[in-house]
C-alpha cells in the first residue's frame, strides 16, 4: 500500500484525529506491512485441528500460498468456535525455519540432497532386497494416529496386500491400544457408543486419571458450561496428582498409582451390596466373562524370558453374576481403602454416584487408564460399572474414552493400522475377514498373512536385534516416545535401513538413513476421525514448501516402483476420493458405515454409522442407531460371539510392575501439558507456545522438595534403574503431585524422560505404562 | 479501584514524560493527561495474528484472571489498566471459565527454532457504511468479542476504534456483522 493510500484511509476514518502522532506512525507501519489485509481478503477453508483427538473445527485463512490465520469454526458441532491455545496458534507450526524441504540421504556424518526419484527408487530397492533375502517379517512401517485415513489405508494395503506383511503399526499402540482391546473384549466392536452431546446431557462426569482441562480443553469447556447452566452437575476427579482439572472438581479422589483396579472393583462391590445393579438391564443385555488372572502367568511384558518378545494371550471363559458376587466379596471398602489410599467415604460416594439411577453418569478416561500395565482391565472395569447400572448407550450416560491424536480413531482403529487389524473391526487372524479384504482389494485368496505382525514394542526390539531390516517411520517420533529409550539406541551403519518422513528434524530423523520431507496438515488433502466417531475432511489450502509431499503419495510411489501399482489403480491427479470410497466399502452394512466423500466435503464431519445419509449419535441405542431394531432399550448387535450382548469382565487388582522402594523412593508419572503436543516437534516451533513452556521440568511435592532441600528452578536429576535426566524442579506448579510422587512432561527432546521410564506393558493391548515407575531425585 | 479510569503508572509516567515522553511500547492517551496505553505495534507483538489470543502481558499474580479482567476492567497500582474481557457470553463453551487454556504467559523471549510465519495483521480500515452518517458494519466477527466496550471504550480502547457514544449500551442494534458478501437475489435458495 502506498503511503498516500493509507493516509486516504486514515483520512476517511472518523476519529482519526484522535491518533497520537507516534501511534499513528505505528498503525501506518502495521498497515503497510500487510497492505491492510482483512479477514475478507483471505481464502477460508474448513479443516479439523492438527493436534489432539477432540477434532475441533477450524477455519483456515490463506493468501498468496501462506496460511495467515485460523478461526475456531462456529459451525463445527465439536467446538462451536472455541479453540485452545495450540489450536489458535496452528498456522505458525507450518513455518519453522528448519522445515524439511528435500529428500536427504545420509552421507557419512552428514546428509546429501537427492531427488525424489532417487529417494523413492532407493526405498523400493531396500524393501525389495529385504523381502527377497529375509522375507516379509523383516520389513516394517511405523506410523501414527496422525496418519490421515489416506496414509493409513495406503500403508495397510501396501503392506498386507502387496508385501504380504502385517508389520504395520502406529504409535497409537503407545496411546490408546488398551481402549481398543477394552471395547473389543466387551462389545466385539471398537469405539465409544456416546458422543460429545453427552457433555451437555450428563449430570456427573467422572474423570479416571484424566487431566481433561489440559489435554482436551475444549471438551472440558463444554462440561464447565454445563456445570454453569445446570446446577448440580458434578465433576469427580480420580487422580494420582492434582492438575488444573482438579481445580474444577466437586470431589477430588487421590489414589495410589495402579490401585484404580481395586477402586473400580470396590465401587462394584458396593453396587452389588446395595442392590443398585440394574438387574433387568443386566439380564437382557449382559454376559459375564473371565480371563487369566494369575499374576505369574501374566507378568508385565518385558522381564526375564519375555524381555525380547512378549506374547501373552488371554483365555476367556464364561462367568456369571454369581461368580461376580463371589469375586467382588474381597473388595470391601476397608480393603480397597488400604490398597488405594482412598478414604472409605469417598469409595461409598463414588458407588452412590454410579448407583443413582436418576442421574446420567459419564466416565471419561485417556492415558491414565490406557498407559497402564493392566490397561485393558481398567477399560473393562470402567465399562463394567456402566453395564451393571444400565448407564450406557443413553444420552448423558456412557463410558467415554478420549483419544490423544487427531485420527487415532479414524485411521488406527477404523482403517486398521494396528498389526492385527483390518478395516471396520476386522482382524487378520480370521479367514473370513482376510477373504473380504482380498476381495475388495482384488487380490488372490491367501495373500494376506494370518499371523499378526510385530506390535510396537516388539517391532523396535526386532529392529534392534536385526530381524527387522528395513523400517519406514512416518508422522511420529519414536526415538523420543518409546519407553526405556536405551533399548533402541541406534547408530546408522548397522546394516539396517531406516526411512523417516517428517516435516522437521527430530531425534528420529537424526538416526535415519534417509529423510523424506512431508507435507503437513492443510498442505495436503486429508480425512481424520475424532474421538466421537466423527469423520472429517479437508481440502488442501496451500502448497507444501520445497519438495515436500504427502505421506500417502510417498507410499503409493514406492509401491508402484515395487510392481504393486495394481493396489493403487487411480488417476495420479485424482486418487483421494476413489481411495476413500474403496475404504468406505469395507464399512458399509456393518454398523461402521462412514459417510460418503461428498457428504464429508459438505459437512463439518459425520458420526458413523451413517445410514441413509444420517449420522448416529448413540450407538446400540433404540431410536438412534439404525442397526437396532428394538423399539426401546439397547442392542449390542456387534457382539455376535456373546449372543449380541455386552460382556462384563471380572478383572482383579494387580500391583504395578515397579513400585518405589528405599533406593528409588518416588513414583514417576509422565505426560503432556496444555501448550505442547506430544514430542513438541510442531508446538515448540511456535514462539508463543515455546515461550510459555520452553522446556521440561519435574514437579515435586512441596514437602518432598523441602526434605530434599530443593526449590523451584533448582536442577535435579531424576534417576531410575534404566537411566537419568537432569531437569529444573518445579514446586506448586500447574500440577501438584502428592508426597512421594513426581511428574515430568515428555515434550522436550533435549531432556528425554523416556530414558528413565519403564517398558512394562499391558498384557492384552501391549501398550506400555508411562505412568508408573520408581525413581529417586538427586540434586544436580 | 474498580470502575475508575485513572490509569496506573501515573507517578512513574509523569516522571518519564518530564524528560523523554512515555515509556517504550506505550503512547499517551489523548485527553487524559498522564495516562498511557500500549502502541499498535505492541498490541500486534502480543498476538501471532489478528484474531489470535494475546499472550499475557504481565507476570503471574496467582489470581483468577477475571478478578481484574472483568466486564469493566480496573486499574491496578503499579501495573496499569487491566482491560475488560471481551468474552461476555460465548454460549455453550464457557469461554470465560478457563482463560489460560488460550492465554499463556511468556517465560522467555527465546525461540526454539526461528519461524517465518507472517500472520494476518490488524485491519485498520473501518467497517463499511451506507453513507457518512450511517453506522459502520462490524469489520470482524463478533464471536468471542461480545463485550464491545472492552475494546471500543474505556482507557484500554485504541483511539482509532474508540466509540464516541459509550452511553448507548446496545451496540448491535445499529452495528451488525457482515456474514456474507453476496447481495439479495429474489428466488435464490
Amino acid at each position: 500500500m502506498k503511503r498516500r493510500d493509507f493516509l486516504k484511509i486514515l483520512a476517511a476514518t472518523p476519529g482519526v484525529a484522535a491518533f497520537s502522532c507516534s501511534d499513528q506512525e505505528d498503525a501506518e507501519r502495521i498497515a503497510a506491512q500487510r497492505q491492510a489485509t482483512s479477514d475478507a481478503d483471505l481464502t477460508w477453508t474448513k479443516a479439523p485441528c492438527r493436534y489432539c483427538g477432540t477434532g475441533c473445527g477450524v477455519e483456515v485463512g490463506a493468501k498468496d500460498g501462506r496460511v495467515m490465520a485460523v478461526r475456531g469454526d462456529e459451525a463445527s458441532p465439536v467446538n462451536r468456535g472455541l479453540l485452545c491455545v495450540k489450536g489458535y496458534h496452528l498456522p505458525a507450526f507450518l513455518y519453522g525455519e528448519d522445515r524439511l524441504l528435500y529428500p536427504q540421504l545420509r552421507d557419512g556424518d552428514g546428509w546429501k540432497r537427492i531427488s525424489w526419484d532417487e529417494a523413492l527408487d532407493l526405498v523400493a530397492a531396500k524393501y525389495q532386497e529385504t523381502l527377497d533375502q529375509h522375507g516379509p517379517e523383516a520389513v516394517a512401517i511405523y506410523g501414527s494416529g496422525q496418519w490421515t485415513v489416506f496414509d493409513g489405508y495406503a500403508a495397510s494395503k501396501w503392506f498386507r496386500g502387496g508385501m504380504r506383511s502385517n508389520n504395520v503399526e502406529p504409535n497409537a499402540r503407545l496411546c490408546m491400544a488398551s481402549a481398543v482391546t477394552g471395547f473389543m473384549t466387551q462389545f466385539q466392536s471398537d469405539e465409544p457408543m456416546g458422543c460429545y452431546e453427552d457433555f451437555e446431557v450428563g449430570d456427573d462426569f467422572i474423570m479416571w486419571g484424566n487431566n481433561m482441562a489440559e489435554m482436551h480443553p475444549v471438551l472440558f469447556s463444554r462440561i464447565l458450561e454445563t456445570k454453569r447452566n445446570k446446577p448440580g452437575t458434578r465433576i469427580i476427579d480420580l487422580a494420582t496428582r492434582r492438575t488444573p482439572t482438579s481445580d474444577y472438581a466437586d470431589m477430588y479422589v487421590e489414589f495410589t498409582p495402579g490401585s484404580d483396579l481395586a477402586l473400580a472393583n470396590g465401587i462394584m462391590h458396593l453396587l452389588l451390596r446395595s442392590g443398585k445393579v440394574d438387574r433387568s438391564f443386566v439380564a437382557e443385555n449382559v454376559v459375564f466373562k473371565r480371563g487369566i488372572e494369575d499374576l505369574d502367568q501374566i507378568g508385565y511384558g518385558c522381564y526375564g524370558e519375555n524381555a525380547e518378545r512378549y506374547t501373552f494371550k488371554d483365555k476367556p471363559r464364561d462367568s456369571s453374576f454369581a461368580e461376580l458376587e463371589a469375586f467382588l466379596a474381597d473388595y470391601t471398602p476397608a480393603k480397597v481403602s488400604e490398597i488405594s489410599g482412598v478414604p472409605e467415604g469417598q469409595i461409598r460416594a463414588l458407588a452412590d454416584i454410579y448407583g443413582d439411577s436418576g442421574r446420567g453418569t459419564v466416565s471419561l478416561w485417556c492415558m491414565g487408564v490406557n498407559q497402564h500395565t493392566r490397561g485393558t482391565w481398567m477399560n473393562n472395569l470402567i465399562t463394567d460399572l456402566h453395564l451393571l447400572t444400565g448407564k450406557i448407550s443413553r444420552p448423558g450416560a456412557n463410558p467415554f474414552s478420549l483419544t490423544g491424536q487427531p485420527s487415532a480413531c479414524g485411521t488406527v482403529r477404523e482403517v486398521g493400522t494396528l498389526a492385527h487389524r483390518l478395516p471396520a473391526d476386522m482382524v487378520v487372524m480370521k479367514e473370513a475377514h482376510r477373504a473380504k479384504a482380498e476381495e475388495i482389494w482384488g487380490l488372490p485368496a491367501g495373500t494376506i498373512p494370518p499371523k499378526p505382525g510385530y506390535h510396537t514394542m516388539d517391532m523396535f526390539r526386532a529392529f534392534m536385534r536385526g530381524e527387522v531390516k528395513t523400517m519406514w517411520v512416518q508422522t511420529t517420533n519414536p526415538w523420543v516416545t518409546i519407553p526405556n529409550l536405551h533399548r533402541i539406541d541406534r547408530k546408522p551403519g548397522d546394516g539396517r535401513f531406516v526411512v523417516v518422513s517428517d516435516i522437521y528434524p527430530t531425534p528420529t530423523t537424526e538416526i535415519a538413513d534417509l529423510i523424506l520431507p512431508a507435507a503437513a496438515w492443510v498442505e495436503r488433502e486429508g480425512v481424520f476421525g475424532n474421538t466421537e466417531r466423527r469423520t472429517q475432511h479437508w481440502h488442501k489450502a496451500v502448497e507444501p514448501p520445497g519438495e515436500a509431499k504427502e505421506d500417502a503419495w510417498q507410499i503409493v510411489e514406492v509401491a508402484k516402483r515395487m510392481g504393486m501399482e495394481h493396489l493403487f489403480p487411480w488417476p495420479e491427479d485424482d486418487w483421494h476420493e476413489p481411495m476413500y470410497e474403496e475404504y468406505r466399502s469395507f464399512t458399509l452394512g456393518l454398523g461402521k458405515d462412514v459417510a460418503s466423500y461428498a457428504q464429508l466435503e459438505q459437512t463439518r464431519g459425520m458420526l458413523w454409522p451413517v445410514v441413509d445419509g444420517k449420522e448416529t449419535r448413540y450407538r446400540y441405542a433404540a431410536g438412534h442407531d439404525p442397526y437396532v431394531k428394538k423399539a426401546e432399550g439397547v442392542h449390542f448387535y456387534k457382539a455376535k460371539g456373546y449372543g449380541e450382548k455386552a460382556a462384563v469382565w471380572l478383572r482383579p487388582y494387580h500391583p504395578p510392575a515397579e513400585v518405589p522402594d528405599d533406593e528409588y523412593p518416588y513414583w514417576l508419572c509422565t505426560g503432556r501439558i496444555l501448550e505442547h503436543w506430544h514430542t513438541g516437534s510442531m508446538t515448540r516451533r511456535v514462539a508463543q507456545l515455546h515461550q510459555a513452556e520452553p522446556g521440561a521440568y519435574v514437579e515435586i511435592n512441596r514437602a518432598d522438595a523441602s526434605e530434599l532441600g530443593v526449590k523451584s528452578g533448582d536442577r535435579v536429576r531424576v534417576v531410575s534403574r534404566r537411566g537419568n535426566v537432569e531437569l529444573p524442579a518445579r514446586v506448586d506448579g500447574r500440577g501438584k503431585p502428592p508426597r512421594g510422587s513426581v511428574f515430568v512432561p515428555f515434550f522436550d527432546e533435549g531432556r528425554l524422560i523416556n530414558r528413565v521410564t519403564l517398558d512394562a506393558m499391558d498384557n492384552i493391548s501391549k501398550e506400555p505404562d508411562y505412568k508408573k515407575c520408581a525413581v529417586r531425585i538427586e540434586r544436580a | 479501584m474498580r470502575g475508575t479510569y485513572r490509569t496506573g503508572l501515573i507517578p512513574l509516567l509523569l516522571l518519564c514524560l518530564a524528560c523523554s515522553g512515555p515509556p517504550e511500547g506505550t503512547v499517551d492517551v489523548p485527553g487524559r493527561e498522564g495516562a498511557v496505553k500500549t502502541t499498535a505495534v505492541k498490541r500486534a507483538e502480543r498476538r501471532a495474528y489478528d484474531g489470535a489470543p494475546p499472550v499475557i502481558a504481565h507476570e503471574n499474580f496467582q489470581l483468577d484472571c477475571t478478578e481484574c479482567h472483568d466486564l469493566e476492567g480496573m486499574e491496578i497500582d503499579d501495573v496499569g489498566f487491566a482491560p475488560p474481557s471481551p468474552h461476555e457470553k460465548t454460549m455453550g463453551m464457557s469461554a470465560t471459565a478457563r482463560c489460560r487454556q488460550c492465554h499463556v504467559f511468556s517465560a522467555t523471549d527465546d525461540v526454539f527454532i526461528a519461524n517465518t510465519f507472517a500472520g494476518l495483521r490488524q485491519d485498520l480500515r473501518k467497517g463499511q457504511r451506507l453513507n457518512p452518517l450511517a453506522p459502520p458494519t462490524l469489520p470482524h466477527k463478533a464471536f468471542m468479542r461480545e463485550n464491545c466496550t472492552a475494546c471500543h471504550s474505556g482507557p484500554a480502547a485504541r483511539e482509532e476504534i474508540r466509540t464516541d457514544h459509550p452511553e448507548r449500551p446496545r451496540c448491535r442494534q445499529c452495528h451488525v456483522p457482515v456474514t456474507t458478501r453476496e447481495t439479495f437475489v429474489r428466488g435464490a435458495t
